[in-house]
């Protein structure tokens, strides 16, 4: 197929594209006692999404993606909290609008660095959160964070705290599914094709008269927004928010997500959460105490064996597929 | 005098002590096939990259049409149609070499920042991006990652993304560095079918391609110009002999 086709074809969708969603819904009706679970899944898998877009298609290490993740929650639920403002779906907006500006105010001065310094910076802008919401106790409740809280019925129809399993799931995942069409359509776009050009290659997009410092400041805040999404959704549907929203923790733990996943592709967010997630409720059953050994070693296993992830393991072996049927 | 495409005026720049161009008077004419050489340290790369904007000068002036660009950001210069290859290959190494030469067409044609439609359905910067790949033979690794390439496809990737730009200065720093001797005939062909309103100003040690290629030679030598000329006068100029083209001319 020549090349020019191909990129014709590449946005397309592919039928293998439903499957998440179809698994999501099978999901649904098979593992009613697991819905809790599925909705952390689900908003894992937006987190890394977000961060994917940043990380592997713009190519720009993060460490302090959890700052977005926790101006969102924290937005939410301060909303909630002293405002008596608990619609959900505004309450989104509102945390993207929150997360969004503190992507775009702390990008226009981080991005203007690259390596290491872009890495420690990241960390700092989180770190500067977190202490904010330690010691800005009056709005935020400080070291306990903002517990019991509750939203109002989404669309006013269908009710919504942490009784409501089965509306929640669906609320997140119809939530997931629109940020998810807004991450694939810019990724296919010419924008899209031009972060992956700065990942490459910074130089050359600045010798093709690439405006390429804009361009990154710009996925940074869209990739802050719907974090601060996400944030906003683990809020809602856990009705609480407290310092480990914005913490190092998280904030490795959805690099650790994308890596298992596979980074700059999309899927890998999908797969990675699922993946590290399952990792973790295994082994914190088998081994109460000891069970982030065990997620250590499967991240060398993937370092040393499957540098792009279980999407990537899939690729290769399609690929090898593909040689041997020729 | 008509204004010459691009042309520098006394253009000076150090780097701490160090003077790497000592008031540099250069003109490039329209369409020019002009050749810069000198031996290794002469500043010819911090030349260029004076020319294209990476680089501010520390005195002097910079003109694109006998206007003064000095000021203007490499981004704005490649807008106006200074575009460059470099030395050792700055390409996207991951991405095909389809994707390759059509980034750069998409920041020309001024849709490299949008977010809506799918970058597979830009008919016009997908069919340019195909004439130009096939224009430089590359037809047949369209669809392969450049990292795949040999360094000498390598090297035709750098030039079909220059072109992309729709340049009228065409600024090839080194192409045929690293290419075996064996393959520089096919880079030696595609310098020679440039379109011939591209004003191409070429960098190169290899003496057989500048002169091949050259209608014009200027001869840069610790910053300054030596000498300039077409090429017979330079392969008999004494100084340049001596400081340069040593024995490489004699033999």
């Amino acid at each position: 197929m020549s090349a020019a086709l191909e990129l014709t074809r590449r946005h397309q969708l592919k039928w293998w594209e439903a499957l998440p969603w179809i698994v999501a819904l099978a999901a649904f009706l098979a593992f009613p006692t697991y819905l809790a679970f599925g909705t952390q899944l689900l908003i894992t898998i937006l987190f890394a999404l977000s961060l994917d877009l940043v990380l592997g298609y713009a190519g720009i290490v993060t460490l302090g993606h959890a700052a977005f993740f926790g101006a969102g929650a924290y937005t939410a639920g301060m909303m909630a909290m002293h405002w008596g403002w608990n619609e959900p779906i505004s309450g989104l907006f509102a945390a993207a609008l929150v997360a969004g500006a503190i992507g775009l105010a702390s990008g226009l001065v981080l991005l203007r660095t690259h390596g290491l310094t872009l890495l420690m910076l990241t960390l700092c802008t989180m770190a500067l959160l977190e202490q904010a919401a330690n010691m800005g106790a009056a709005w935020t409740g400080g070291f306990d964070g903002m517990p019991g809280l509750s939203f109002g019925k989404i669309l006013g129809l269908f009710g919504f705290d942490v009784l409501y399993f089965r509306s929640q799931y669906l609320y997140v995942l119809a939530v997931l599914f629109l940020c998810f069409v807004i991450v694939r359509t810019l990724v296919y776009s010419s924008f899209g094709q031009s972060l992956t050009g700065i990942r490459e290659n910074v130089l050359r997009m600045h010798a093709v008269g690439a405006p390429v410092r804009a361009r990154q400041v710009l996925v940074y805040t869209v990739s802050a927004a719907l974090a601060g999404v996400a944030g906003a959704l683990f809020t809602q549907a856990t009705g609480y928010a407290n310092l480990a929203v914005l913490g190092l923790e998280r904030s490795a733990g959805v690099l650790i997500v994308l890596i298992l996943g596979g980074y700059g592709r999309l899927y890998g967010a999908f797969v990675g959460a699922v993946a590290y997630m399952l990792i973790e409720d295994v082994l914190a059953k088998a081994y109460p105490t000891a069970w982030q050994l065990g997620l250590g070693l499967t991240l060398i296993a993937v370092a040393l064996f499957a540098r792009n992830g279980v999407i990537g393991l899939f690729d290769a072996l399609r690929r090898r597929l593909a040689g041997a049927a020729r | 005098m008509s204004a010459a495409i691009l042309e520098t005026r006394n253009l000076c720049m150090s780097f701490g002590a160090l003077e790497v161009a000592r008031g540099v008077n250069f003109r490039l004419e329209r369409g020019a096939r002009h050749a810069l050489i000198g031996p290794n340290g002469a500043g010819k790369t911090t030349f260029v990259n004076l020319l294209t904007g990476l680089l501010r000068p520390s005195r002097g002036s910079v003109l694109l049409e006998g206007e003064d660009v000095t000021a203007l950001a490499q981004a704005k210069r490649v807008k106006r149609g200074i575009s460059r290859t470099f030395q050792i290959n700055q390409l996207f190494r991951g991405l095909t070499v389809q994707e390759n030469v059509g980034i750069a067409v998409s920041e020309r044609l001024g849709v490299g920042g949008s977010m809506l439609r799918p970058a597979g359905k830009r008919a016009d910067v997908i069919a340019e991006a195909s004439r130009l790949i096939e224009m430089l033979k590359l037809g047949e690794d369209a669809g392969r990652r450049v990292a795949e390439l040999p360094y000498g496809r390598q090297r035709l990737v750098e030039i079909a993304i220059a072109l992309g730009l729709n340049p009228r200065v065409l600024l090839l720093d080194e192409p045929a560095a690293g290419i075996p001797s064996a393959e520089s005939h096919i880079l030696l062909d595609a310098i020679a079918t440039l379109p011939a309103e591209i004003a191409v100003l070429i960098i190169e040690h290899d003496m057989d391609l500048v002169f091949r290629f050259a209608e014009r030679i200027t001869v840069l030598v610790s910053g300054a110009i030596l000498a300039e000329g077409a090429p017979a006068e330079i392969a008999v100029n004494r100084e340049v002999r001596s400081v340069y083209l040593g024995s490489a001319l004699d033999a």
